[in-house]
């Protein structure tokens, strides 16, 4: 295999081959390279596992003050030892001779049972021919040693001594090279680059991947055999809840629960016979007196479901599977679970089929095909469907049962004033709450703040 | 939805031999979704439909029917007596007409059972009486009341001692000062009048719908109930009478009538409801086969009664089942007391071919060439706020858009442009690496008669380099691949964006929107670094296909 090499690499290889324990002052002088190109070197070669760098610690010995001193003169005690030689002599002349190193000298002379000392007399007895410490002294001379040369007991005795050593500790790294970089072939073919090496992160462009989810239900829906329509996100209270058989004094209408555009009715909401109708359906059945103002306000949408009924309302269809998919919007606090504004998919089947086991069967499929197949159904209310039901899946992730999409059977209450004959089935949810599953999300927000390390760091393809 | 804590060992001393498993296993079958479980509690969401669920006793009814230890509707035994009536005053038919009410005897009363009373009063409230204003209730100790009573109006210098206070209060006083005063005192109108139920001793009972008097209220020493309902509608106060009493007989007590005289009101009758079905409407409607029989044991199930006369069923619905409005909620309750885990999921094969939505498809496919350019889409909300709308982008503020009482400062106003959300979102991105580029479409919304929706398409890019021909470029590049279309751009002003490096967008003479260097100045206030470029074409009129 052959790597390319930077120049600086190849010559430090280069150095180590003919020389192959290097220090890096000596690496420097043999590939004229500067220290600090050295020092990049060596870390690129470790990083490639082609160098070894071991770190030792050394202390080099020299004579301080003190000992170079003795070095010249002598020990102390070999000059008191020489000052009596000739005789015996006086304590204290020897003391006048000798300076303040005569304390010490005797001591050591008395100590080591060199001399004899009667009343001020002071007479040599027996010497050896060389003191302790004299000849280390002498190895080192003015020299600067490493503490490997000297002998170690004769050391200690005169680091006891003040300022007669000095020691230093020297850091020094030895490079060799690995088995694998002696073998290795310096290639220097031109051109080539190092294909190993780490290269700047770009980001690449992508749809969003709320976006890839809508797509992805909108394709399953058409590949069911559904069609989609689109419709506005601005309605009137009449299409949003009128023609659902959703009283005019019904909780969900209040302020707190929808968004109402300011100021803002529509003149013409309906013909005139599907507004006699509906309102005659309210009458009766909800038993208060409807108000035509009420269902001309304004809203933003809070399902899809508007759409859908408005269209069969139009076109009366013996047979369809049409779908919605869009915004909806929610006047409620904005949390890591709730948004103003989410999508929501909404469907229908009109036809001889339409039973709710068949409704069941649809959601079954769709579930299937996004991945989830621990499903079962609850009974639930809607005001304008009968029967109702809730799908409940199974998140392994979250280990818990969490409510998708309801269903129902338009109510006859909803139908037969819109002049819908057949029996009609109904389905809708939320899209946010599919993909948070998808995409293991936790904060439902991370959607539509537009966070580009998440948005450049989540898997497109899952 | 409402919720209702219960307790399983309550319940299982209601329903008769039954699990604390087998009773969690059911609730959600009856379709009550269980919120959270502790020990022996456990806390319920039910429908609004159903307010007899907004106690254990109604609760305990149910599953006695799903789980088959009784079935079969539940009877009112109302004892026939002359001892308790209440006549009603002509003056009270324009403020709150109707009244109507039941005495309840011989019941054991305890804190959990008071508890479980005031959770029932609370929905019916809210529920079916829409905050007290179509009806409302009253429970009282009935030993502390002198019959007959007056349903009669007054004037707001009444005085009596109400509920949770100790010393005698006005009406008006009542209304101003007190918390219920306040809270629903406007129910009543600007009438001088208010209605009031005093006893044969001009002592009072109550101040519908606003609160009781102190003197009658339940402890758990009451032995004897006598409960009220007023309301605008006799059958809306009949039906909250209904729920009530079926309740009671529930938890024990003996029932007994209470006449009703005058000004259009009578005696609650309380009575079974005859609906009849057709077993093929039935079959049908749930894609099943089932026998009439079958048929017939499910309904029981779901606490009604149910009988085959020829080719129809004859179901008889109690009266506090007022949700039931005809056959298909009947076929609702058949499913349910089939057992809806019993139904199988089918699918049957599609009779028509389906399709996308052409709008859809060429907005996918904008995405998908807008990507190929090395823009990243985005998305944000319609509903936005004028900070991000105006205020940071200098643009005009005519016809906004605004939303009532939004619960987010963020969100009060529809938007009518696209960039300046996209504007925001660099700002939010300062210290992620560049270049930046983000693309979004979406609709667009401008006052007309009422709404206009328009589809509008923006791109924005920044970094170190970015300038007009870049962005010009990828405009002309993306709209000649996507739509074969060619623009021409010719010199403006615009608020946003900086003089002399602003351009209309234009499609063979048409406008279709901006495009430019954005103003220095607003780069600024969002802290942002690099130049930024964008522009913003609305897609409706001359692009897509007609929306």
């Amino acid at each position: 295999m052959t790597q390319v090499f930077h120049d600086i690499e190849r010559k430090i290889i280069t150095s180590l081959r003919n020389n192959p324990k290097q220090i890096t002052k000596t690496l420097e002088s043999s590939t004229e390279l500067s220290s600090d190109q050295v020092r990049r070197g060596i870390e690129w070669l470790k990083l490639k596992g082609l160098a070894v760098v071991d770190e030792s610690k050394t202390s080099t010995i020299s004579l301080g003050k003190n000992g170079l001193e003795s070095f010249q003169k002598g020990l102390p005690e070999r000059r008191l030892l020489d000052l009596l030689n000739n005789g015996p002599r006086k304590l204290s002349d020897l003391q006048k001779e000798l300076g303040f190193v005569f304390g010490p000298a005797m001591g050591l002379a008395r100590k080591n049972n060199w001399v004899d000392v009667t009343a001020d007399q002071i007479t040599l007895k027996n010497i050896p021919s060389v003191l302790p410490g004299e000849k280390t002294l002498r190895t080192i001379g003015g020299n600067k040693l490493s503490i490997n040369e000297i002998d170690k007991n004769e050391l200690s005795l005169l680091l006891k001594r003040p300022d007669f050593i000095v020691e230093e500790i020297i850091k020094t790294k030895e490079i060799t090279l690995t088995e694998s970089a002696k073998s290795i072939v310096l290639s220097d073919s031109s051109g080539a680059i190092d294909v190993e090496a780490k290269v700047p992160e770009i980001f690449v462009a992508r749809t969003h991947p709320l976006k890839d989810t809508l797509d992805e239900i909108r394709e399953i829906f058409v590949t069911l055999g559904f069609s989609e329509i689109i419709g506005n996100m601005t309605q009137s209270s009449f299409w949003n809840f009128d023609a659902l058989f959703t009283p005019q004094d019904h909780p969900a209408r209040e302020l707190q629960d929808t968004f109402y555009l300011d100021g803002i009715s529509a003149k013409k909401i309906a013909t005139p016979e599907q507004i006699r109708k509906v309102s005659e359906s309210h009458k009766k059945n909800w038993r208060y007196s409807w108000d035509i103002n009420e269902a001309r306000k304004m809203a933003l949408r809070t399902h899809t479901t508007c759409v859908t009924i408005k269209h069969l309302a139009e076109k009366k269809p013996d047979e369809a599977r049409i779908f919605s998919l869009g915004r909806v919007f929610r006047n409620e606090k904005v949390s890591y679970k709730h948004l103003v504004e989410f999508n929501q998919i909404e469907g229908v089947v009109v036809g001889k089929d339409a039973n709710l086991r068949n409704l069941m069967g649809i959601q079954r499929e769709f579930y299937k095909r996004i991945g989830i197949t621990k499903i079962k159904f609850w009974p639930t209310f809607f005001p304008y469907t009968e029967p109702s039901l809730q799908t409940m899946v199974y998140n392994e992730r979250l280990g818990k049962w969490i409510e998708l999409f309801g269903m129902g059977i338009f109510r006859p209450e909803v139908t037969k004033p819109l002049g819908i004959t057949k029996p009609v089935l109904a389905w809708g949810g939320g899209i946010e709450r599919i993909a948070m599953l998808k995409y293991g999300l936790d904060d439902v927000r991370e959607f539509y703040n537009n966070n580009l390390s998440w948005l450049r760091s989540v898997t497109k393809c899952q | 939805m409402p919720v209702v804590e219960l307790s399983y060992s309550r319940l299982q001393k209601l329903i008769g031999k039954v699990s604390k498993k087998q009773i969690s296993d059911s609730l959600p079958f009856l379709g009550l979704d269980i919120e959270s479980e502790n020990k022996d509690l456990v806390r319920v969401e039910y429908s609004p439909n159903r307010p007899d669920y907004s106690t254990d006793f109604g609760i305990a009814l149910g599953l006695q029917g799903l789980l088959g230890i009784k079935t079969g509707a539940i009877k009112l035994n109302i004892k026939k007596s002359k001892n308790y009536s209440i006549s009603v005053t002509p003056d009270v038919s324009k403020i709150r007409p109707f009244v109507t009410g039941i005495v309840a005897k011989h019941g054991k009363i305890d804190d959990k059972i008071i508890k479980q009373f005031m959770t029932m009063q609370e929905d019916l409230h809210f529920g079916i009486g829409r905050k007290r204003k179509k009806s409302s209730i009253g429970i009282h100790d009935l030993d502390k009341i002198s019959f007959p009573l007056l349903y009669t109006a007054t004037n707001k210098s009444h005085e009596f001692t109400p509920l949770h206070s100790e010393k005698t209060l006005s009406i008006s006083e009542i209304i101003t000062n007190t918390d219920l005063g306040k809270e629903y005192g406007s129910i009543l109108g600007n009438s001088t009048k208010v209605p009031i139920i005093l006893d044969s001793n001009k002592q009072t009972v109550s101040f519908p719908p606003i609160i009781n008097a102190s003197v009658t209220t339940v402890t758990t020493k009451t032995k004897n109930l006598f409960v009220e309902v007023t309301g605008i509608n006799k059958n809306d106060a009949e039906d909250m009478l209904s729920v009530v009493a079926t309740i009671l007989q529930k938890a024990g007590f003996v029932l007994e009538i209470v006449h009703i005289f005058g000004a259009k009101n009578s005696t609650p009758k309380l009575e079974q409801n005859e609906i009849s079905v057709t077993p093929e409407l039935i079959n049908q409607t749930l894609g099943l086969n089932l026998k009439t029989s079958k048929i017939i044991s499910s309904l029981k199930k779901s606490r009604l009664d149910a009988s085959s006369k020829g080719k129809q069923i004859i179901c008889t619905i109690p009266a506090y089942r007022f949700d039931i409005f005809g056959p298909m909620d009947l076929v609702e309750e058949t499913a349910l007391g089939y057992g809806i885990q019993n139904l199988e999921p089918t699918l049957s094969p599609s009779q028509t071919l389906g399709q996308t939505n052409p709008i859809s498809s060429e907005l996918k496919s904008l995405s998908q060439i807008m990507v190929g350019v090395g823009y990243l889409e985005a998305l944000n909300s319609s509903l936005t706020s004028k900070r991000v709308l105006y205020e940071m982008t200098n643009r005009e503020t005519e016809n906004i858009l605004s939303v009532l009482d939004s619960k987010s400062q963020e969100h009060t106003i529809l938007r009518d442009s696209i960039f300046p959300g996209l504007l925001e979102n660099l700002s939010k991105n300062i210290h992620e690496s560049y270049p930046q580029k983000m693309f979004e479409t979406g609709t667009v919304f401008t006052l007309d008669d009422p709404v206009s929706e328009k589809i509008n398409f923006s791109g924005i890019s920044a970094h170190q380099d970015a300038n007009f021909t870049e962005i010009k470029s990828v405009l002309q590049s993306v709209l000649k691949t996507g739509f074969d279309i060619q623009i021409d751009t010719k010199t403006t002003t615009h608020p946003s964006f900086e003089d002399g490096r602003c351009a209309t967008v234009m499609i063979n003479g048409n406008f279709i929107g901006i495009i430019g260097e954005i103003d220095s100045k607003i780069i600024e206030n969002y802290k942002i670094r690099v130049p930024v470029v964008g522009f913003e074409i609305s897609l409706s009129d001359s692009i897509l296909e007609s929306f």
